[in-house]
């Protein structure tokens, strides 16, 4: 099975700590992948290395084979949620879209497609400042479709979000993933990804200590069972 | 093409940048209205009267006093994307940092140039429509108004590019902009008076020496005797929109993006 996300030998150090120490991991196309960790074990720190935002301090990740800057027209290939931020609160969610549409050369048309996928086309022309956290989450996995990529890459999208809301979100990544794309999430809802993920990439203090499909790493416990042997029952 | 349509867009939609043009216009405007008023009471004290092409030249010459908020517009297209989290968004669609860089430059460059245009040519109305009240008005000397406004669209552009470079270092946008409003009101005046020798290299001196004045009047804050001729004011302030145009594109380089 080919990889669409490879991480080697990935390290990121902030003041002499290592945020992210040797991780080697791939993600494997086609497929949804959860990437589970304690607070501050190091996962939103490789998906930012991950999409060019973090520069490595030493080794590399890539997606489909070349570093993310060496993408052309990354967002055909690669959606990105990372945080609730990222859209500019005094602009509605449509003038939002369309800044990003107008920078990846994508068609007018296609933000107003994708604001109806996300359920917000009602709320469209209102600004974002105005928009609450499950709304604002959804706007950005608009942004995320927007180039219709072949691989997401979610970082805790569901965070923040009521119980309607992770419904939603379940219903819609269920969506993506029959589309055949691969799917990178990380999350604290264990018992969510565990009905949502094919394969787990577990990482503490910056190391990788487990992955595999979700039965291999889960074994016959729950994904949360496992997580918290693995990681020495914190989930913080 | 894209890039540039995208911070166009930028630039466009947030209604900030829609109030500083009217701020522009409005201190223009007013500021050269109130020169004649200002003249004409205190001609004694100046040794300036309406009645010589200097001081008419002077009162057009305001007009171009709003050049504060081209730097504003641009520190605001770049520390804004950090404020608002929207360089995330930004430097994912378009990773190849120096081509957004080299955009945002370009769009700031014309979003300045366009605040200053508009406002200098609503200050010169202004201007004009005071001076209308008073009698024995001298005619401005004929370059005054090309002159005005070549330095408009010039110091307006270099400044927004200026500002996108203060942007870029300084990512808290309060503070970037606070630091450029006392540098440009309090500093760059004060070193201009007491060290002009100095000054004259400086934004301020740079931007009056490119209006080709020749003004006498320290009372007034301006003595031209000692500024540098307008073409090479022109190139010097180019040279610092080029130097801040590449410090800003190496610092958004190195720095990772929260």
């Amino acid at each position: 099975m080919n990889a669409a996300i490879s991480f080697t030998n990935l390290v990121k150090t902030y003041g002499g700590q290592n945020a992210v120490d040797d991780l080697s991991a791939s993600v494997n196309q086609g497929r949804i992948t959860g990437f589970l960790g304690p607070n501050g074990a190091g996962k939103s720190t490789a998906l930012r290395c991950l999409v060019g935002l973090a520069a490595p301090s030493s080794g590399s990740a890539q997606i489909l084979g070349v570093p993310y800057r060496e993408l052309e027209n990354p967002l055909s290939k690669v959606g990105t949620v990372l945080d609730s931020r990222g859209f500019h609160p005094a602009l509605t969610g449509r003038q939002n879209l369309r800044v990003v549409a107008a920078a990846a050369s994508i068609p007018e048309v296609r933000v107003d497609e994708v604001l109806e996928m996300v359920e917000l086309s009602e709320a469209a022309n209102k600004k974002m400042k105005k928009y609450s956290l499950g709304m604002k989450q959804r706007l950005a996995l608009a942004g995320a479709i927007l180039g219709d990529p072949e691989i997401l890459i979610l970082d805790e999208p569901a965070n923040g979000l009521d119980p309607a809301g992770i419904a939603w979100l379940r219903k819609f990544l269920r969506m993506l993933a029959e589309g055949g794309r691969t799917i990178l999430v990380s999350s604290h809802q264990l018992a969510e990804m565990q009905h949502t993920v094919d394969d787990v990439l577990i990482i503490n203090k910056g190391k990788l200590i487990a992955a595999g499909t979700k039965e291999q790493v889960m074994g016959p416990d729950s994904l949360e069972d496992a997580f918290l042997k693995l990681t020495g029952g914190s989930l913080s | 093409m894209s890039l540039l349509k995208s911070e166009w867009r930028k630039l466009v939609y947030v209604r900030a940048h829609w109030g500083l043009l009217i701020g522009a216009v409005v201190l223009a405007g007013f500021g050269t209205a109130v020169t004649p008023i200002i003249l004409d009471s205190n001609s004694a004290t100046f040794g300036l009267a309406l009645d010589q092409q200097t001081a008419v030249d002077s009162v057009y010459a305001n007009a171009i006093s709003s050049y504060i908020f081209a730097i504003i517009i641009g520190i605001m297209l770049m520390s804004g994307e950090f404020r608002h989290g929207t360089a995330v968004a930004t430097f994912l669609t378009a990773p190849k940092r120096g081509t957004v860089l080299a955009n945002k430059l370009g769009i700031a460059a014309i979003g300045g140039a366009l605040v200053m245009v508009i406002s200098t040519a609503a200050g010169i109305a202004a201007g004009w429509v005071t001076l209308s009240f008073f009698e024995n008005v001298a005619e401005p000397s004929s370059g005054v108004f090309v002159n005005t406004m070549l330095a408009a669209v010039v110091s307006g552009s270099i400044l927004g590019i200026v500002g996108v470079a203060i942007g870029t270092l300084i990512r808290n946008q309060m503070l970037a902009i606070t630091g450029s409003l006392i540098y440009l009101f309090v500093v760059d005046p004060i070193l201009l008076t007491l060290v002009p020798d100095a000054g004259k290299w400086l934004p301020s001196g740079l931007i009056t020496a490119m209006l080709a004045l020749d003004i006498q009047a320290p009372e007034l804050g301006i003595d031209t005797a000692n500024y540098l001729p307008p073409l090479t004011a022109t190139l010097v302030l180019l040279g610092y929109g080029v130097v801040f145009g590449v410090v800003a594109i190496a610092t958004s380089l190195r720095r990772d993006i929260d």
